[in-house]
């Protein structure tokens, strides 16, 4: 059969401080992003709509050029506007719930309105605080099913605090890249959870319930681990490009977060967590 | 020949195909129903997958009844009419907005924010009306009795502008708030923004000159929404519109003796010249005035009736209560619309305040459909470029696609089947089961195709595939559990996309998994009778 094989990490030439170096001065590099946004603006990363309340405007400028749109909407409190797509469709954003005002504007200038979003800023802030009890419990409900199912510390915080780092750095590079904390990217902050324990548990299932060599178990983990990571890559980086495209709401920036969290993984299962395993199954209290 | 013993896994996702494939295009699915959306707005869909707003247009409205609740209330003995008229004269509101309810323990409701009247005041308004009650037995949010009236109110409300399709559902949050959502397909924002967000409460009240005072106008609330018998729906006239009512027997006969005594039908008659738009009620005008949710919309001397009334001006009315019938005007036919649904359905018990709104243009949603259906192709394409690159082998990456695409295909007619309204996060959820799905699968292929050991019979696929099972149910499980928040918490369209991947991964543990399984336990006979 003529399974393509992935390279064999070197791992017996570094020390387990050496591996575990990387992924944390990742997730620190992470954490001080989060932290320095916090103090900068207030909130680790910046709030969509959804959460701070406001309204958003979609339209169609029917060939009018994002100057001529600015203009329009010059005289209004607007926050910002943004082309979307391919098309020629402007996606506006203001603090205002009541958006009359725009939609005359809009319309006065021959606009089409596409789609009309808005929040009041006491329901965002609900919102806010659901969506974190939400992400929360979804963590703590994950990290009881691992430990669970693995009955020992060390591998299970190995999962845990791999998971962790997943969601922590793709939340540091929205921040980067300038990504708004929407619903769409909490929903792909839980799918992350999902995702990226497959291939953690893989590998400690590989390594602690196996016969074999430590280095010959994370090997066949990590062919299988590496398969299914690139290949959920490929999925949300196509999904990503086809979206941005044609610019679908939601679907762009849900991929492009499981992408970060995706490589994140990659990152974390094979160095992080590989590390605390090596130290648990030779150095160890069991 | 087929060993159903065997491939019994593999039947079974056959069969289960099959019944999907009935739900989605057959008898079995819900039904598309009335969409409310005209012909030309729709795209024509061979399915019987219902679609949402995202996918669909039209507006949806989210809000919350506003007021403040007292519990745990011991009445003792204390009449509800002696607490609502006492409540209302200490905080200076209409007797309407507070509502006492008896019961073990009995509730009081003040229908009015927190911010407007403090929880404070309004303790110490129950405490005057002998109540004992601390600021700390009060909470944000109405009772669920007035919530369901509500509810039944806008549905009614919708139900007569003949939305069809819209709906109205209640959720709470987990954050303790009770939301009410009222969606309507198609409809324009504006037209259920205004269908909705007015209590609605309509009143026609007599203003006349009052002896004691030349600056302002006596004004006498003389007739509400529980005084009319009979609505008859708005007319034209040729200044706007009017509602036509029949009073009940109850409210006629007082209303006639008002309208006789206060002068309407004599020194009154056709002395009112009002424009709500401008100007105040007049200390020397008789005008009836139409007062909706407190403002004036209208006012105008007493017509015709005057005649039926007090006919002669004799003062015998029995005319009138023969046929109590009354005109409330408007100012433009469509305001009579309006007011004639707020008359049908009643008004609310308290305003909605609008919390989010969402509105789509039906042909601006309705693109998403293909556009979601291409990205969530061309997604495939790419995950079967992928694995057939991983493997080389297409008797290996031909099954693991087909059971992948199997198990969307299933959700499809899950969804088909219980009717569920699919939007963009659903289409997400469905791309995201392909995503692990495929990662099981490559798992077991992984796990059952290893080459180490020489394997002769079916029982060490049935140990490899036991192995394999334990990681794919832990992942399985893992990601159920990261999800499940979502699918309780009311956090509007995030709901969707975890029931669809939580519905994705069951159906894959259960089924589709399995029956890949069975394709790979002939893959490795297979393999072992050739070397």
């Amino acid at each position: 059969m003529g399974r393509i094989d992935v390279e064999k990490m070197p791992y017996e030439e570094y020390t387990n401080r050496q591996l575990l170096l990387i992924p944390l001065a990742v997730l620190g590099v992470a954490l001080l992003v989060l932290v320095g946004a916090y103090f900068l603006t207030g909130t680790p990363v910046d709030l969509g709509m959804e959460f701070t309340g406001g309204t958003e405007i979609r339209l169609d400028a029917q060939g009018a050029s994002g100057d001529e749109v600015r203009e329009t909407f010059s005289s209004l409190d607007t926050e910002s506007i943004q082309g979307v797509g391919t098309g020629n469709s402007y996606l506006l954003s203001t603090q205002e719930t009541d958006t009359s005002a725009f939609e005359q504007a809009a319309s006065e200038s021959g606009y089409v309105v596409q789609s009309v979003e808005s929040t009041s800023a006491s329901f965002g802030s609900d919102s806010q605080r659901e969506a974190l009890i939400g992400m929360v419990a979804a963590f703590v409900g994950m990290s009881l099913l691992v430990a669970l199912a693995f009955r020992s510390f060390i591998p299970s915080l190995a999962v845990v605090a791999s998971a962790f780092s997943d969601i922590v750095i793709p939340v540091a590079l929205m921040n980067l890249f300038g990504i708004e904390l929407g619903l769409g990217a909490v929903a792909a902050l839980l799918m992350i959870i999902g995702y990226s324990v497959d291939s953690d548990i893989l590998l400690n299932n590989h390594v602690l319930r196996r016969h074999g060599s430590f280095y010959e178990s994370t090997y066949r983990a990590m062919r299988t681990g590496i398969s299914m990571t690139l290949t959920s890559i490929a999925a949300m980086v196509t999904m990503f490009v086809v979206a941005t495209l044609f610019g679908i709401p939601l679907l762009d920036s849900i991929a492009l977060i499981l992408v970060f969290g995706l490589t994140a993984d990659l990152m974390n299962t094979y160095l992080l967590n590989v590390s605390l395993l090596r130290w648990y199954k030779y150095e160890g209290v069991k | 020949m087929v060993d159903v013993r065997d491939n019994w896994r593999i039947l079974m996702l056959v069969v289960l195909c099959f019944v999907a494939a009935l739900a989605l295009f057959g008898p079995l699915g819900a039904g598309g129903g009335e969409t409310g959306l005209a012909d030309n707005q729709t795209i024509s869909d061979p399915t019987n997958l219902q679609y949402g707003l995202q996918l669909s247009g039209g507006a949806r409205i989210r809000g919350s009844l506003v007021g403040q609740t007292a519990e745990n209330v011991e009445f003792a003995g204390t009449s509800t009419q002696s607490i609502e008229s006492t409540v209302a004269s200490e905080l200076g509101v209409d007797p309407i907005d507070v509502t006492a309810r008896p019961g073990q323990p009995g509730t009081v409701e003040l229908f009015a924010s927190s911010e407007n009247i403090s929880q404070q005041r309004f303790a110490s308004a129950l405490n005057s009306a002998g109540l004992d009650v601390s600021a700390d037995d009060i909470r944000n949010g109405v009772t669920d009795a007035t919530r369901d009236r509500a509810t039944d109110i806008l549905q009614s409300r919708v139900d007569q502008t003949g939305l069809s399709g819209a709906s109205v559902t209640t959720v709470s949050a987990a954050t303790g708030g009770e939301f009410i959502i009222v969606e309507a397909p198609g409809e324009d924002r504006e037209s259920l923004r205004e269908l909705i967000g007015s209590a609605g409460r309509v009143q026609v009240v007599a203003g006349y000159p009052d002896p004691n005072n030349d600056t302002a106008p006596q004004m006498d609330p003389i007739l509400d929404q529980g005084d009319f018998a009979n609505i008859q729906g708005a007319t034209r006239t040729s200044d706007g519109g009017s509602v036509g009512v029949t009073l009940t027997e109850e409210a006629a006969e007082p209303f006639a003796e008002k309208m006789i005594s206060a002068g309407f039908t004599r020194e009154g008659l056709g002395n009112c010249d009002f424009d709500a738009a401008t100007d105040d009620p007049s200390p020397n005008e008789h005008c009836l005035y139409t007062v909706v949710d407190g403002e004036i919309v209208y006012g105008a001397a007493m017509g015709d009736l005057a005649d039926s009334i007090d006919p002669g001006q004799s003062g015998d009315y029995s005319g009138f209560l023969a046929n109590p019938a009354f005109q409330i005007n408007t100012n433009s036919y469509e305001e009579a619309q309006r007011l004639s649904i707020n008359l049908e359905a009643g008004s609310l018990p308290t305003t909605l305040e609008i919390e989010s709104s969402e509105f789509l243009s039906p042909s601006f949603a309705q693109a998403f459909k293909p556009l979601a259906l291409v990205t969530g192709l061309l997604a495939w394409l790419a995950v079967s470029a992928v694995v057939y690159f991983w493997y080389r082998d297409v008797r290996v990456a031909i099954p693991m696609l087909a059971t992948a695409t199997s198990e969307v295909f299933l959700l499809l007619g899950f969804a088909a089947a219980v009717g569920l309204a699919l939007d963009l996060s659903h289409i997400a959820g469905l791309i995201a089961v392909i995503g692990t799905g495929l990662d099981d699968l490559i798992i077991m292929a992984d796990e059952i195709l290893q080459r180490k050991e020489e394997v002769k019979t079916g029982r060490v696929f049935q140990s490899r595939f036991r192995k394999a099972f334990w990681v794919i149910g832990i992942a399985a499980g893992t990601t159920i559990i990261a999800m499940s928040p979502l699918a309780v918490l009311s956090l509007g369209d995030l709901q969707g996309f975890a029931i669809i991947t939580i519905v994705g991964v069951i159906i894959g543990v259960a089924v589709t998994r399995p029956a890949y399984g069975d394709v790979l336990r002939k893959l490795m006979l297979e393999d072992v009778k050739r070397k």
